[in-house]
């Protein structure tokens, strides 16, 4: 089996164990855990498409996130703060989608044309701006921010079909991303990751792509952000505050920046350390308290970082690859026949870009 | 009122400790003045039924970071105190009790959560005590915006019984409503009750400009003054709303008219943000003069440290705990209780150093939620224990009984809130020390979260621009109890002065 197929059957292998985890796991696990890390991935994996296909790390999907959660918020909220619209929860949904993917078109092409660190500051600012818009604009929010939202009632009664919500927008953003990456535009935005320049003399509109690409990660965060007030019930500003909005960024570094599936591996590290690590045994008395989780993190990115510049994903990549060596060791080529260079060696480890994007 | 010992162990240590005087006298305090301390405190240890399962949400990070070991030795001391529990640290709460038995039923808890004044991270911590650990029954939280979002989360869990620490907001119990949230303390415009009143009509205040954090509880906290200034006539003529956490306030000071302007300023400025603001006045409009300013709880007279004796005059209205000029029997009891439960406690009050537990316990973050626990282990012990039916006993219990804290009975009214004494009071220049110091001047008696109907359910909640400034009747304008040098001017009252 080549790489892609490898990634595919792992890739079904960890939905179908995700579909069973309501039969299995404890109810805690499945509704906190699980469908938080899920929530968290869709939104990290929005980061990850752009980072990894065009070259352009985002600090504004948690913003989009936000956009979505707060606009769900006015919407249904019939009581409280905000506009208090009392509208149907699933036109809620379509509302919000479509503005926070409007925002992310027109945040987009503001920032198209800058590249690599001004990219990064720019969509720094749009994160601090957004912050401070819900913050300050009391008829959207205030610094209370919007509570008490509830999902449309068929998420209601067990919370384990939110849980199910999250893994089909898990495997929606999954999809959405992988494939495009397979029509000539994906092609394209790979094109301008590697050499934009190039790419505009070829007669592509560079900005164009960046932006419609920007556009395609905001709406795919906007599901997260729908998702993310159902499971939580509340937004308010500091929910995108600039804390939050790095550790989306640290979620997808910790998971492997370049390949969609460090979005949801990170995510699941960045859940399970958050709420199993303080409850280790003796473990505050290291001085590891959950008061100091943030250093506890910061020191978990540190060392994943320093062990494999891509994240878990390329800690498990790697790890396969030695073991599939082990079983199958390379042909000692000091022996081998070179004569025949037109069979390819079997069982040396794929270095093809599948593996690390 | 009952009257009935010490539970062994406290009385152990406290003989062991301070000697058979303090142990006398934290004796008779307590059975003086506060039957909620040991009131029904089980006479056996007999741990028969299942544990009762505890959460506490403190609050370890955030602008009231510091004051985690507070909430958490808070519901210790309510333990140690009703309940029989003893401390498993001299230094520490956070390292828990052990022993704890309220209506027959072993009290134990089950975690921790760690709050940062924002709504966002406190539901994560409430689930993970709910949903996770299974706690039954919850203490906390610390802040405004947190307790909102906890009582709407308590809407959605009825399953479990929420008891606020001592966030002081407005809207979980009047507005959201939750059956199973109950908070034994005043909301932060209750606390301000009576200062309007007392600058309009004494210090001679016609006009204000208003200065407030920028997020549910200074808006509560402001709600009150407002209401209760504007009830007697006065004129708010400006308000500014910095965001919480904000270090530089000299935008925010240039939008507020200059001292020759306006009769006075009211802050409802909080943590460290109250000396930030009052330095950048001082930059921007000139010195202080104390009778020109009035603020919340988070006025003190530790600002004088840093800006001066000018603050002297200074009027400040009410927290959970009134200030140490005022003592009771019941109020030397409850801090004595808790120098003999640990020797030292780092709380938001002892600067980050070891001090006498009692500092941290004569604070209102302590004992907001020393009385929360003292209100659930008087109610276990009403019903025996009983969690079932939806905890529908316990509930009623709550409800119902009033609570004999140390600082005064508290009862709830038919939105499980509480209805409480508070008290106005004075920054004034010790003649004697130099120092500035506060002074309690008046007591507010039965203040109810509704001001006499300026509030309600269905009024908009405290904001930005409510509520509005009109006159109206309040329930306490006029009845207001002077006190001098500490002692409250009724008949009733058996008070002291300390020292």
């Amino acid at each position: 089996m080549n790489a892609a197929g490898r990634r595919t059957t792992g890739v079904a292998a960890a939905v179908v164990l995700l579909a069973v985890m309501p039969l299995v796991a404890s109810g805690f696990f499945v509704n906190f855990v699980l469908t938080r890390t899920l929530i968290l991935g869709v939104a990290a994996a929005s980061i990850v498409f752009l980072a990894s296909y065009v070259g352009m790390v985002s600090l504004a999907q948690w913003l989009l996130v936000g956009v979505a959660a707060f606009t769900v918020g006015n919407c249904v909220a019939e009581a409280g703060k905000g506009l208090k619209l009392g509208l149907n929860p699933w036109l809620a949904v379509l509302i919000a989608v479509a503005i926070s993917t409007l925002v992310a078109f027109v945040l987009g092409a503001i920032a198209s044309r800058t590249t690599d660190i001004y990219f990064l500051m720019l969509t720094l600012t749009y994160a601090v701006i957004g912050y401070y818009v819900f913050g300050q604009v009391t008829s959207i929010s205030g610094f209370g921010g919007i509570t008490g939202v509830s999902p449309p009632g068929l998420f209601r009664g067990h919370p384990a079909r939110l849980y199910y919500a999250a893994l089909v927008a898990s495997i929606a953003a999954y999809a959405v991303f992988r494939a495009v990456r397979r029509t000539p535009f994906g092609l394209t935005l790979e094109g301008i990751r590697d050499d934009p320049v190039r790419m505009s003399a070829l007669g592509f509109n560079v900005p164009l792509h960046r932006t419609l690409a920007f556009t395609i990660a905001g709406a795919v965060a906007s599901l997260a952000g729908v998702l993310n007030i159902w499971w939580n019930g509340q937004v308010d500003p500091t929910s995108i505050n600039i804390g939050a909005t790095l550790i989306l960024l640290i979620v997808a570094v910790i998971g492997g920046i370049n390949q969609l599936e460090g979005a949801w591996l990170g995510a699941f590290a960045y859940v399970a350390a958050n709420n199993y690590l303080r409850s280790l045994p003796l473990i505050d008395r290291i001085g590891i308290t959950e008061a100091r989780f943030n250093t506890v993190v910061g020191v978990l990115v540190l060392l994943i970082v320093v062990a494999s510049p891509n994240g878990i994903v390329g800690i498990l990549t790697g790890t396969s690859g030695r073991l599939r060596l082990a079983a199958h060791p390379a042909p000692d080529l000091t022996t081998t026949d070179l004569s025949d260079t037109t069979k390819p060696p079997t069982n040396v480890p794929p270095t093809n870009m599948e593996e690390t994007r | 009122m009952n009257t009935i010992p010490l539970p062994a162990p406290l009385r152990r240590r406290l003989t062991a400790r301070r000697g058979g005087v303090l142990a006398s006298l934290l004796a008779g305090g307590l059975a003086l003045g506060s039957g909620a301390v040991a009131a029904d405190a089980p006479q056996t240890t007999a741990e028969g039924g299942e544990p009762i399962r505890l959460g506490i949400l403190g609050e370890c990070e955030g602008a009231f970071g510091a004051f985690h070991e507070d909430t958490v030795a808070g519901v210790t001391l309510a333990m140690v105190n009703a309940a029989g529990a003893e401390t498993n640290s001299p230094t520490t709460a956070l390292d828990g009790f052990s022993g704890a038995v309220a209506g027959g039923r072993p009290i134990e808890v089950v975690g921790i959560g760690c709050g940062d004044d924002t709504p966002d991270r406190i539901i994560q911590e409430v689930r993970i005590l709910v949903e996770q650990n299974d706690a039954e029954i919850v203490i906390g939280p610390l802040s405004g915006d947190e307790a909102i979002a906890v009582a709407n989360y308590a809407n959605d869990h009825p399953e479990v019984t929420f008891i606020n620490g001592i966030a002081g907001s407005q809207e979980p119990t009047l507005q959201v409503q939750a059956p199973n949230f109950f908070r034994f303390h005043g909301d932060g415009a209750m606390w301000n009750a009576g200062l309007g009143d007392r600058l309009y009509n004494e210090s001679g205040w016609q006009t204000v400009a208003v200065i407030a954090d920028d997020y549910s509880f200074g808006w509560t906290s402001l709600a009150g003054f407002i209401a209760d200034f504007c009830a007697v006539g006065g004129e708010v003529v400006t308000r500014v709303f910095p965001p919480l956490g904000t270090t530089d306030y000299s935008s925010y000071i240039q939008q507020l008219p200059d001292p020759d302007e306006v009769d006075g300023y009211f802050w409802s400025v909080g943590g460290t943000g109250t000396q930030a603001a009052l330095e950048a006045f001082v930059n921007a409009k000139g010195d202080l003069t104390g009778d020109q300013h009035a603020g919340n709880l988070f006025f003190n007279p530790d600002l004088a440290t840093a800006l001066g004796p000018d603050i002297a005059g200074a009027y400040i209205g009410g927290f959970a705990s009134f200030p140490p000029d005022v003592s009771t029997p019941a109020i030397d009891a409850y801090k004595m209780s808790a120098d003999a439960t640990w020797e030292t406690l780092v709380g938001g009050t002892t600067g980050g150093e070891p001090a006498a537990p009692s500092q941290s316990a004569g604070f209102g973050f302590f004992y907001g939620y020393y009385v929360a626990g003292i209100a659930l282990v008087q109610a276990l012990n009403e019903v025996a224990g009983d969690l079932s039916d939806g905890h529908a006993a316990l509930r009623e219990a709550l409800s119902t009984l009033p609570v004999e804290a140390p600082f005064g009975t508290v009862v709830l009214d038919e939105n499980r809130q509480a209805i409480v004494d508070t008290y106005v009071a004075q920054l004034v220049l010790d003649e004697e020390s130099g120092e500035v110091v506060q002074q309690t001047v008046a007591i507010i008696p039965q203040v109810d979260q509704t001001f006499g109907g300026t509030f309600g359910p269905d009024t908009p909640p405290p904001s930005r621009e409510d509520p509005a400034c009109e006159e109206r009747d309040l329930p306490w304008t006029g009845n207001a109890i002077p006190v001098v040098d500490g002692v409250p001017q009724t008949d009733e009252t058996a008070v002291s002065t300390e020292g």
